[in-house]
């Protein structure tokens, strides 16, 4: 276990350390994002859709596509020169490689949050301040769930030449109960001041598990494929 | 810019590194010296022991029926039209990639049930560097080596980048690098772990001539102190000069397997192209 962890930390350090140096993800996907919020919010006029449903349902538009794009950037770092064959020589589980992957995709999705959210609150006079924890945990145990299933699929389609396209195509269909659930708790948390409790985060985390454990799963044979 | 690979050390940081880190840390290393007495026991088997070896891919048969050994220690040449099956082989044997059909051991370890083990003991210097371009040759090695659990990975690392000629050029981007010197890295990385097995496929690609001369000489030193090595190569000649062994595959299907020295230039190249 612990050296499992230890491969983990490895892997996860040494994506960060790669986005740290060139920081052409995470530049690229913040301007997108910001982008898809600034276009919805123009589009939709000014007061044409205030409130805490169509805050979110936007801001999840632009978690969505920026989540794909690091996926796929994440992933095709292991394609160039075949590096993803060094990582699948050396002794470890391969399982770690997903977990790590995982990590690191995480660390940049939470990344692009810190900057489009509060644009977003910006553009849609959206009170984050009624319930700021709230918003965290539902946004954070969602992106949980999308990110599971995106590293496992941007493993599976990086090889292939639709990549990008393929990858969104698969993903946003698979991770809709996903979208849908985290945007009806926070509608209601922010409209209705609903609890938490009961409210559906316990389904957000059931689908987080089980997106986990089947993506931990199948990896191996998706890397042979 | 393609720089001359040159030799800086007679010595190559040898596989048997345990002598070396117990003098220079005054510690013993109790897990490379176990791995040192199991080499030994090991030697006794053949580098690779293939029997009835197929491989599908798509639904299209790519090998078919290989049997052979490779002796441990050997040099082998394994030589083939584009096509042939020779990368797929080699994929085969570093554990990418499992048989379809057939039993296939690397050092007495079969490949479907023993794969973990069997890659701690290969090297593979593939079509690509396999390397991060954006870091560094030394964060690339050190990251390799800790993968592989060494005990002193930045170490290893450095003496291995001394051997390859690149010790000046360590904290240089993969990416500043000409191909000669993205192979040379390339070679150390296979060589981290201190393999038994060395699989090479087409190493000589792309690379000018004093290149070519020297990666040429890094491995018949490699294979001078033990380790055997499977060479896939397009170069006749050259491979009938450097191995011991040539195995050529036609087809996916093994045509020749004999003894360098009892082979012409000629003999090989029927066996190639014949259709």
């Amino acid at each position: 276990m612990t050296r499992a962890i230890r491969h983990i930390t490895m892997l996860t350090l040494k994506d960060l350390r790669i986005e740290a140096r060139g920081r052409q993800t995470i530049g690229l996907v913040v301007v997108l994002a910001v982008l898809i919020v600034v276009v919805l919010a123009l589009g939709l006029g000014s007061g044409g859709g205030s409130g805490g449903l169509t805050a979110t349902a936007i801001l999840w538009v632009a978690y969505l596509f920026g989540g794909v794009l690091i996926f796929e950037k994440t992933m095709a770092v292991e394609r160039h020169d075949d590096a993803l064959a060094g990582l699948l020589l050396a002794p470890i589980d391969r399982g770690s490689i997903y977990a790590a992957k995982l990590l690191a995709n995480l660390v940049l999705m939470f990344a692009l949050a810190l900057v489009v959210t509060p644009v977003g609150i910006m553009f849609f006079q959206f009170d984050l301040s009624v319930a700021p924890g709230g918003f965290a945990l539902v946004m954070a145990v969602s992106m949980i769930g999308y990110a599971a299933v995106g590293t496992l699929f941007a493993a599976l389609t990086s090889s292939t030449r639709l990549a990008g396209g393929l990858l969104a195509m698969l993903v946003f269909p698979i991770t809709l109960p996903v979208v849908l659930i985290s945007t009806r708790v926070l509608a209601n948390l922010f409209e209705h001041g609903t609890s938490l409790a009961g409210s559906g985060l316990a389904l957000l985390i059931a689908f987080d598990l089980m997106f986990l454990a089947a993506s931990w799963l199948v990896f191996d044979v998706v890397l042979e494929a | 810019m393609t720089a001359r690979l040159t030799i800086q050390h007679a010595d190559i940081p040898r596989f048997t590194q345990a002598g070396a880190i117990e003098a220079r840390t005054g510690q013993s290393d109790s897990r490379r010296v176990l791995r040192l007495a199991q080499s030994e026991s090991a030697a006794m088997l053949p580098a690779v022991h293939a029997v009835g070896v197929h491989k599908v891919l798509d639904d299209r048969p790519i090998l078919r029926d290989l049997t052979f050994d490779v002796p441990a220690g050997c040099y082998a040449a394994l030589l083939g039209a584009n096509g042939a099956g020779k990368t797929t082989l080699l994929r085969l044997l570093s554990t990418l990639t499992t048989p379809t059909r057939g039993e296939l051991e690397i050092f007495g370890r079969n490949s479907r049930r023993q794969g973990a083990l069997i890659r701690a003991g290969i090297g593979l210097i593939g079509h690509q560097s396999m390397l991060y371009r954006d870091l560094s040759a030394l964060e690339n090695l050190v990251f390799f080596g800790r993968l592989h659990d060494l005990s002193e990975p930045g170490v290893r690392a450095m003496d291995l980048l001394d051997f390859v000629g690149l010790v000046d050029r360590a904290h240089d981007p993969v990416k500043t690098f000409s191909r000669g010197m993205v192979q040379r890295v390339s070679i150390a990385r296979a060589l981290l772990h201190e393999p038994r097995l060395l699989l090479a496929d087409e190493p000589f690609a792309g690379l000018d001539a004093p290149s070519v001369d020297t990666v040429e000489r890094l491995m018949a030193q490699l294979n001078e102190q033990g380790m055997a090595v499977l060479l896939a190569n397009h170069d006749v000649r050259q491979s009938l000069r450097l191995a011991e062994r040539v195995l050529v595959l036609r087809k996916g299907r093994l045509a020749l397997d004999a003894a360098a020295s009892e082979l012409t230039v000629e003999q090989v190249l029927r066996e190639i192209e014949q259709r």
